[in-house]
């Protein structure tokens, strides 16, 4: 701690060149940057259901760039695409593809699918959670507008012949907070179910009808943890929670597709849905995958989108963003089953993959 | 408290330095004070500002409609009212004030004889050697971050709500509707109620605590003389006397009820387009429902969602003022009827 043993004092002049040169280094970053290819970061923020996959990709892609400084945050989809509009964030993360108006409004953001998600009905009901309940989309629309309320409702031991249900009131558990999941769940609603689309529709939050006994949760370990509390409660939760679904010991729902089969998300049911799909998918990629065509198709599926902001203040950024994301998709790199396999999702079809390699390469300063 | 200012304080309560000049260090005093209102001013006329496209689209309906719709975010906007309004987009805070107002009242009716009672034990019942102990640890219970309460609630109170005190209340009282609903899931206006009581309590207390503790101890000696018991001498006396930081207290702490956010945000079961009619009802509050809503409302090209979440935030802000003006009358009252 003895003064000037180590440090020889700066004179002044000395001292202001210093300033002025870590001035000049924060006033061009890219410039640095692109001379030293050190000192980038990027700021990921956004779904939580990609987050985990997200920091698995921090970690394996540190090995390839390891100048590269990744910063992610679950804040939630809505979050992520506005601060990826914004600037603030380099990538925002997101379960539901931008809004026409808010395209129209941001012509310059790319929504680049990074792979596949699904979301799993959960229920708990003492006695029936290991026997698969089936589920349909009029039904659980019926549930979430308060017109079935009663587990022995007729419209629910259609589905389930054989299956002794229990005379109680339903208690449909919905997310409170802004949520990709709520996206999809309510869109599956909407395209199976023309009243549910005409008084409620879709979107990360809607306005939950009033449903004696409905309780709202915060996030998915909240929707678990409500349905393992509650017994005869039913939710959604996203695939990636599918541990700890299992661990609370909460049945799946095989849930009742476009060709009237029942089938529970997989890789097999998850491709089959998507694989319908892949030919109609716009150029910029805005598709819901909602309650597609095929005997084998799970209802409830959709890309996990990356919003990226086509021009980028630097060329340096622009590189380093290209650099990730196209690792992150790539069936070598980011897109192994050993990544996606942990959070049971499903890597990109190869012609979507090479759409989102289109996009990526669109990104510049 | 009431001692006539000696000399030296009424020079400094005056404040001048040499006659007729201000000093620069009264001038600073004032800047550094005027700092609050300014920014308080300032807070508020954004808001206003910010909220203004939203305050004419609502209306008065804003206060008194139970629906919260966002509309249909993903079509174009269309105009309503002379703004730019997403199709089918509904605006109403009623749900939220109710909810806020109901759970900050029975978290006070909980947490009021709680405080006082911990805070006449604290200063009156236990000994000097262990008073300081117990202090700390209701001085603790105020610094415990507010996710760690709602934690706590969703995972021990919550069950608890449910599975016996709900059946309980219903097996008590079958007669009162609002007590006699059993079997709802636990999250709502009864949690977090408690919660917030559970957050108020150190609050009230400590407060009260050094309030009691500035009892000269010739008030106390009189009471005795005249021959009171101990509890008279509490209720009659030191009680009576500290009336006006009593109210103060209670101000303090429905402050800090009426705007927790993430505590009452995990426990209170999210209602939205209902309105609570039992003590197991869900509940939204108006801050907590900023926080969940504003993800979502930021995908609205419209901008009108984030600016009616503005709109909620300025009836928060009149209500909090509304209740310490109501506050601040009732200790002026207070304390003429104690002296």
């Amino acid at each position: 701690m003895s003064d000037g043993t180590f440090a020889p004092r700066l004179t002044r002049a000395q001292f202001l060149k210093s300033v002025s040169l870590a001035a000049v280094g924060l006033a061009l970053p890219g410039v640095v940057g692109a001379a030293q290819a050190a000192g980038l970061t990027i700021l990921e923020t956004g779904s939580s259901l990609l987050y985990p996959l997200f920091n698995l990709w921090v970690q394996g892609y540190s090995k390839i760039d390891p100048s590269l400084r990744i910063t992610t945050q679950s804040t939630g989809s809505g979050t992520g695409i506005a601060q990826a509009i914004a600037g603030i964030a380099q990538i925002g993360a997101s379960d539901a593809y931008m809004a026409g108006p808010q395209v129209k409004k941001n012509p310059t953001m790319l929504n680049i699918p990074l792979a596949i998600s699904a979301q799993n009905i959960v229920y708990n009901l003492p006695g029936l959670n290991g026997s698969a309940l089936q589920m349909s989309g009029p039904v659980l629309a019926g549930i979430y507008s308060g017109k079935i309320t009663n587990w022995n409702d007729k419209a629910i031991a259609a589905l389930n012949p054989g299956v002794a249900l229990p005379n109680h009131t339903i208690l449909p558990i919905h997310r409170t907070d802004g949520s990709g999941d709520t996206f999809i769940f309510t869109q599956y609603l909407s395209k199976s179910t023309p009243e549910w689309a005409s008084s409620v529709a879709y979107g990360t939050t809607v306005s939950w009808p009033a449903v004696q006994g409905g309780i709202g949760a915060i996030g998915n370990p909240g929707m678990v943890q409500t349905t393992a509390q509650n017994p005869y409660s039913i939710a959604y939760v996203g695939v990636s929670f599918l541990a700890q679904v299992q661990a609370a010991g909460l049945g799946v729902s095989p849930l009742q597709n476009k060709a009237g089969k029942f089938v529970l998300p997989n890789p097999q049911t998850i491709v089959a849905a998507a694989s319908g799909l892949i030919d109609s998918t716009p150029a910029d990629q805005r598709i819901s995958l909602i309650f597609a065509d095929g005997e084998m198709a799970y209802p409830i599926i959709n890309y996990e989108y990356a919003i990226v902001n086509a021009k980028q203040p630097n060329a340096a950024l622009a590189k380093a963003i290209k650099g990730l994301l196209t690792w992150a998709i790539d069936p070598m790199g980011g897109s192994t089953g050993d990544y996606l396999s942990k959070v049971h999702f499903v890597a990109l079809p190869d012609k979507i993959r090479m759409q989102s390699h289109a996009r990526i390469a669109t990104i510049a300063s | 408290m009431d001692s006539a200012p000696t000399g030296l304080a009424r020079s400094v309560a005056k404040g001048k330095g040499r006659k007729g000049s201000i000093s620069p260090f009264r001038m600073t005093l004032i800047g550094l004070a005027g700092v609050i209102p300014v920014v308080i001013g300032a807070v508020l006329l954004f808001l206003v500002v910010y909220a203004w496209p939203a305050i004419r689209f609502n209306g008065i309906d804003f206060l008194l409609t139970k629906t919260w719709d966002l509309g249909n975010l993903y079509a174009d906007p269309v105009p309503r009212h002379g703004v730019l309004a997403p199709i089918g987009a509904t605006y109403g805070c009623l749900v939220f004030v109710a909810g806020t107002l109901a759970s900050s009242f029975l978290a006070l009716l909980v947490a009021v004889p709680i405080s006082l009672g911990i805070a006449v034990f604290l200063a009156e019942g236990v000994k000097r050697v262990l008073r300081t102990p117990f202090a700390i640890v209701v001085e603790l219970l105020a610094v415990v971050p507010s996710v760690v309460y709602g934690l706590w609630g969703i995972i021990v109170l919550v069950p608890i709500a449910a599975h016996i005190i709900a059946p309980v209340l219903a097996a008590v009282f079958p007669f009162i509707p609002f007590l006699a609903q059993a079997g709802g899931s636990g999250f709502g206006l009864l949690s977090s109620s408690l919660v917030l009581a559970l957050m108020v309590i150190p609050v009230i207390t400590i407060t009260v605590f050094e309030a009691l503790n500035r009892i000269p101890k010739e008030a106390k000696e009189a009471a005795y003389a005249l021959g009171t018991t101990k509890f008279e001498m509490v209720f009659f006396t030191m009680l009576p006397m500290i009336r006006p930081a009593i109210i103060g207290a209670i101000i303090l702490g429905l402050g800090r009820a009426l705007g927790e956010t993430m505590a009452v945000l995990m426990v209170s079961g999210g209602a939205l387009n209902y309105m609570p009619t039992t003590l197991m009802s869900p509940i939204s509050t108006m801050a907590s429902f900023i926080l969940s809503q504003l993800d979502s409302a930021e995908q609205d090209q419209s901008g009108l969602a984030v600016q009616s979440l503005a709109e909620i935030a300025i009836v928060l802000f009149v209500i909090t003022v509304i209740v310490n003006i109501v506050a601040r009358l009732m200790v002026r009252k207070g304390a003429g009827v104690s002296r």
